[in-house]
């Protein structure tokens, strides 16, 4: 028999897996070439199927030597003197007669071995990153072994995803191309052009009109007041002058605070409408990502993107762009203007900025090194909690209060130490920086006394004047900018980790022309359908079988060996890897999967309710579905009656994950709404095995009433609850190894049915 | 009143004695465990890798059924000990880093690299993965891909090694 895998990745992702060996690893992104050709040539031009790595030498120091598997060989390439010139072992597969690995701590090894008593044919040392490729190997040979074959389709795809999936699961993309992420971020900008146009003007205004009354004040002592003294200008008209400069600096702080305004407001707003949009767009791409995506990441690292990575790009949109760039426009006006008020002193006041945001800069470093050490002890503290919080019970029944409680303190004193650190850093920090600026304007006073007092070049009161007070407005500038680097790498951080969910494509997704089935009938056909989750381990080995609409289906077998796979991919929740799955003679994949999965009801063994009424739930799946129907499903399901007994029956709120009802209750909750939703196909995983006799009696009878009609596959562990099945796959090893009713199933001498079945009997 | 004793499992009853068991390595590469007419090629794995390293050795065989546990390798034949402490080697390999050369942060990951005794060698791990600190002071840091990484006494390497590392250390 042969078996087909072909995984479907795209090219996209293998370029992607060979950059992440390239960046992230010290290893090769493939075999390389000129060994490639010399081993195939070896082979006879026989093509090189699959290979992995083997980076561990005898003694356990890092090395390269390969390991390749053709149709008719297997061979081992060692480096030889750390050059690349390749010693080779070639392995005869007729003569391999078993392969066993041996996991250790952080290295496994692979014996590849011959006759009984015969020395090995291959030793294999490797770290865990290789594992998967050998995990790959393995299959094959031990397939091969079994007489299966399993035909691979790219040896440098499947090497490389591999190697580069762990470091993909965790970060699906290579970090570095800040500025194309930043650019990204701000196309989001686009549609409110408008409103960001007016935003930058308002703050650009506020920058300029800032300028306004230094200037003024040196023009008042200068022009007015010291002529005025010095009887050189009529009073009345000094006076006028004043006046009109106070209206005059009335008007820039008029102008000022309501550009204040329309930037803050503008900014605001508009931040929060790219939020909106990244958030809606976040969680509408989330809905159609298929299960694969959401196995491979965590949930809380989810709902950490659509809420505060949004957030925190909402603030850099709202105010860190325009901040940064304000702030390099005014500290650029700021430098014009004193060095053209008087470029002596202009440079004394100048020349110090780099040197400060500088500072600044490597504050924030050691500070994030510090906040490092924070999060490191607030997590442990945390740990404490989500350990002792939920496990109260055992804390209590152990009488361990003391010793949590200790800990506890242990962890909290750890946190405070770690914080009060963090505080001496900054505490003496900003007082030293702001001496230095005030150093700086001491050295302003210091060149220009001896110059007010007429030694030197000339410089008059109000010039002075002026040049103090815009020296005052330094200091915010190079904050921001001394902050830049953080606010930028926070923002861009963010915007990749939504970037990524963004750029993640559904694994199943609609044909060009999918078709929609109206009306569904039923049935059900698997042809040599083979399944792996990851790589070239098959769980599904080739199963094929018809089941004709009405049927009930048993899948009955050992854990692990296919049956929660089998009824994924009947929901489509994957695409097979290889054979075909027909709906009603229709190819699955030529569906369109939405109308396809209404026409499917599920009832899990953990059912979820949402947070909600009673009500919503049972409606989940037909929000239109009249009262009437609500409780005629329910009373089909055996929960009308419980129901009504909640002191707000049908209006009950049930809470997160519907935890203020029992397990048969939430069970039975569920299939009034799988009865609602009118399946024509119904999955029951493992239904009724979390609940005790008298719950599951109700339960069964309230199934019996919901499979009536529809093709039903039911996976049960209690071979007793599928006395009613047409018939009974047994699938382990994820083959169809028995099938038939009850009675020719228990008839078979050898059978495995019979074997389970008569297992279950003792034990009852 | 009628009282029921529950007598403990006597030790010697549910482990194997271990002056019974033989341990060699036979040709074809494996470490093979007989004891009495029962022989099982094993692999074996430390009970307690990092809290007892020395004792309570578990062999199991193809199946991952355990055939045997060593609770003390001393009461071993000499010949049997040695084999059981060669396997041990291997089957208690984690890379030891002598020197740390850069730790970067990234998006979700952090990114190490480091000098260990078995060469060169850059790794990840996720950034809420925090390296464990161990019950004697050295820290065990577990990548991405499942591979671990001792820093047995971090006082004592290299001054950049230790400020890269310092966030880590208690």
């Amino acid at each position: 028999m042969t078996l087909e895998w072909d995984h479907g990745m795209t090219t996209e992702l293998q370029s992607l897996d060979h950059e992440i060996i390239g960046r992230y690893t010290d290893q090769p992104a493939r075999l390389p070439a000129a060994l490639r050709r010399r081993i195939e040539a070896s082979w006879n031009g026989a093509p090189v199927q699959l290979y992995a790595l083997a980076d561990l030498d005898e003694a356990l120091r890092l090395t390269e030597a390969w390991v390749a598997l053709g149709p008719g060989h297997v061979t081992v390439a060692r480096a030889t003197d750390g050059r690349h010139e390749w010693d080779l072992m070639h392995i005869e597969r007729a003569r391999i007669e078993a392969v066993r690995e041996a996991p250790g701590l952080s290295a496994s090894t692979l014996t590849i071995l011959g006759r009984p008593g015969d020395p090995a044919l291959a030793v294999l040392r490797y770290s865990h990153r290789q594992r998967r490729a050998f995990e790959n190997l393995t299959f094959v040979l031990e397939e091969a072994l079994a007489g299966r074959t399993v035909t691979t389709v790219d040896a440098d795809a499947e090497y490389a995803a591999s190697v580069a999936r762990p470091i993909r699961d965790a970060q699906a993309l290579v970090a570095g191309r800040r500025g194309a992420v930043i650019r990204r971020l701000l196309g989001y900008l686009r549609p409110y052009r408008r409103q960001l146009v007016l935003g930058m003007a308002a703050a650009t205004l506020i920058t300029l009109v800032s300028l306004v009354p230094p200037y003024l004040a040196g023009y008042v002592i200068d022009r007015v007041v010291r002529p005025a003294q010095e009887g050189r200008l009529d009073v009345g008209r000094a006076s006028a002058i004043a006046w009109l400069a106070v209206g005059a600096m009335a008007l820039v702080y008029l102008v000022r605070q309501a550009a204040a305004v329309v930037r803050l407001r503008l900014m605001a707003v508009l931040g929060e409408w790219v939020a909106r949009d990244l958030r809606a767009e976040l969680y509408e791409h989330l809905q159609r990502l298929s299960l694969a995506f959401y196995s491979r990441k965590h949930t809380g690292s989810l709902i950490t993107r659509v809420s505060a990575d949004t957030d925190r790009l909402w603030e850099f949109l709202a105010f860190g762009v325009v901040d940064v760039s304000l702030s390099l426009v005014m500290l650029a006006g700021l430098g014009a203007v004193l060095l053209s008020l008087d470029w002596r002193l202009g440079l004394v006041m100048t020349l110090p900025v780099p040197l400060f945001c500088w500072a600044i800069y490597r504050h924030g470093e050691s500070l994030n090194r510090v906040f490092l050490r924070v999060w490191r002890k607030w997590s442990r503290l945390t740990d404490v909690l989500s350990d002792t919080l939920p496990g109260v019970r055992v804390v209590k029944a152990f009488n361990q209060e003391a010793r949590e409680i200790a800990r506890f303190d242990g962890h909290n004193d750890d946190v405070t130490a770690e914080i009060n650190r963090l505080h001496g850093i900054w505490t003496t920090f900003w007082p030293l920086l702001m001496l230095a600026v005030h150093a700086t304007t001491l050295g302003v006073w210091v060149l220009a006394v001896p110059r007010l007092l007429g030694l030197g070049p000339a410089l008059s009161a109000g010039a002075f004047v002026s040049f103090l007070l815009y020296t005052t407005m330094f200091v915010a500038p190079i904050e921001v900018i001394g902050q830049m680097a953080r606010t930028v790498q926070r923002a861009t951080t963010s915007a990749h980790r939504v970037f990524e969910v963004l750029d993640t494509e559904p694994e199943v997704t609609d044909a060009p022309r999918a078709v929609r089935l109206e009306p569904v009938r039923g049935r059900v056909t698997f042809e040599q359908v083979t399944f792996a989750y990851d790589g070239v381990r098959q769980v599904l080995r080739g199963v094929s079988f018809d089941v004709a609409p009405g049927e009930l289906i048993g899948l009955v077998g050992p854990s692990g060996g296919g049956k929660t796979t089998i009824v994924n991919l009947i929901a489509r929740f994957y695409d097979v890897t290889g054979g075909t799955i027909r709906i009603d003679g229709v190819d699955i994949r030529q569906l369109e999967t939405g109308h396809y999965r209404r026409q499917l009801g599920m009832v899990l063994q953990d059912p979820y309710l949402f947070h909600g009424t009673v009500l919503e739930n049972i409606r989940y799946g037909l929000p239109a579905a009249s009262l009437e129907q609500v409780v005629a499903a329910s009373q089909a399901a055996n929960a009308h009656d419980f129901i009504c007994k909640l002191q707000h029956g049908y209006d009950t709120v049930v809470g997160e994950r519907g935890h203020t009802l029992s397990g048969g209750e939430r069970q039975r909750v569920s299939i009034a709404r799988a009865i609602l939703h009118d399946p024509r196909i119904l999955i029951l995983d493992e239904a009724t095995s979390s609940v005790d006799t008298e719950t599951e009696r109700e339960i069964q009878e309230a199934l019996e009433r919901l499979i009536a009609g529809r093709t039903v596959f039911a996976i049960a562990h209690r071979l007793s609850t599928l006395r009613k099945a047409s018939r009974l796959f047994v699938i382990a090893d994820g083959r169809l190894v028995e099938s038939g009713t009850h009675r020719e199933l228990v008839a078979k001498p050898e059978g495995r049915y019979r074997r389970l079945y008569e297992m279950q009997v003792e034990l009852a | 009143m009628e009282t029921t004793a529950i007598r403990r499992p006597d030790s010697e009853e549910d482990t194997t004695p271990a002056g019974e068991l033989r341990l060699t390595r036979r040709a074809d590469g494996r470490l093979w465990a007989a004891r009495g007419d029962a022989e099982r090629a094993v692999w074996v794995r430390r009970c307690f890798p990092w809290s007892e390293p020395a004792r309570f050795v578990s062999l199991r065989d193809d199946d991952q059924q355990e055939f045997a546990l060593v609770r003390d390798p001393t009461d071993l034949d000499a010949a049997s000990r040695r084999v059981l402490e060669e396997a041990l080697v291997a089957a208690g390999f984690v890379f030891q880093i002598t020197r740390v050369t850069a730790i970067e942060e990234e998006v979700d990951i952090r990114h190490w690299r480091v000098e260990t005794r078995q060469g060169t060698r850059s790794f990840q791990t996720r950034l809420d993965t925090w390296p464990r600190v161990l019950q004697h002071g050295g820290l065990l840091v577990r990548d991405v891909a499942g591979d671990l990484y001792h820093l047995p006494d971090p006082t004592t390497l290299d001054r950049q090694s230790r400020a890269l590392v310092w966030a880590f250390v208690d």
